[in-house]
């Protein structure tokens, strides 16, 4: 059972996962949120934001998102276009942990890199959450 | 092509259930049960089910997208805030206006809103510039 997230410290690593950008995979993203405009690029592109997707997914396998979880914000950018079938490693760090009247306020950091070890996406995602588990020391 | 200070680019807007919710959170592996759950999420602050911040994120990327083409995918930036929930009902409206050139990018004010016209997400979105004309 992965951790609670709101019990991380700040600097925390959480595990990398890698996953192939399967052909079904992409399908399915691009239905659920109905993508008009990534179809009329080469044919092979996924749309950017299904990598963000995929590396909120190496968060959510690494730590238990506590319920009443809110997503505060989040940058990115989109370092180069992904093609289905490509083979991408997602991974997330805590770089910011701040905790007030029963509330964690938490800033992680999101990277996805290529099998070449090359960056296809970064970025930053603020979350705030009930502080209800025991802090990591 | 040029695109002007003060173009705004084509919305997106789209209808959201909990169907489609649901089938986001399958895709995206987010099963936060205060997106699927609607007994769960009734006993939340926010009193009912919410869209993933990130789908609606993905109206404003398709937007990007159809506005910028591949430049969106190869070197686009986007730094927003989330304002208020996207709920199962709503019609969300993703929009945005070139507001400046910087650092060879085309920057543009995005926001999404629903139907009540109240603002769900705000931020900037900046893509490798085609020439954007002062």
């Amino acid at each position: 059972m992965p951790p609670r997230l709101d019990t991380l410290a700040n600097g925390h690593q959480l595990p990398s996962l890698a996953f192939e950008l399967s052909p079904e995979w992409a399908r399915e993203y691009v239905a659920a949120v109905e993508d008009g405009a990534i179809g009329a690029l080469d044919g092979e592109f996924v749309p950017p934001m299904a990598v963000v997707a995929l590396g909120s997914r190496a968060l959510f396998e690494g730590a238990a998102l506590p319920p009443g979880a809110v997503h505060l914000g989040q940058e990115i950018e989109f370092v180069r276009p992904v093609r289905r079938g490509e083979r991408l490693t997602a991974s997330a760090r805590v770089v910011s942990r701040g905790e007030r009247q029963g509330w964690v306020l938490m800033g992680i950091e999101m990277n996805v890199e290529d099998q070449g070890g090359l960056p296809v996406m970064t970025g930053r995602a603020t979350l705030t959450m009930p502080a209800g588990g025991e802090r990591e020391a | 092509m040029t695109l002007d200070v003060g173009t705004e680019l084509t919305p997106v807007v789209k209808e959201l259930t909990q169907e489609k919710i649901n089938r986001y959170a399958r895709a995206g592996g987010d099963g936060n049960p205060l997106h699927t759950d609607p007994e769960f999420a009734a006993r939340t602050q926010f009193g009912g089910t919410i869209a993933h911040g990130l789908l609606v994120l993905a109206y404003l990327s398709e937007m990007m997208t159809a506005a910028f083409g591949q430049a969106w995918l190869s070197g686009g930036r986007l730094k927003v805030r989330f304002k208020a929930p996207a709920r199962p009902g709503d019609t969300v409206s993703a929009v945005g206006r070139v507001v400046r050139a910087e650092g060879g990018r085309t920057v543009c004010a995005v926001e999404c809103r629903n139907q009540r016209d109240e603002l769900l997400i705000s931020g900037e979105a900046a893509c490798p510039a085609r020439e954007v004309a002062a």
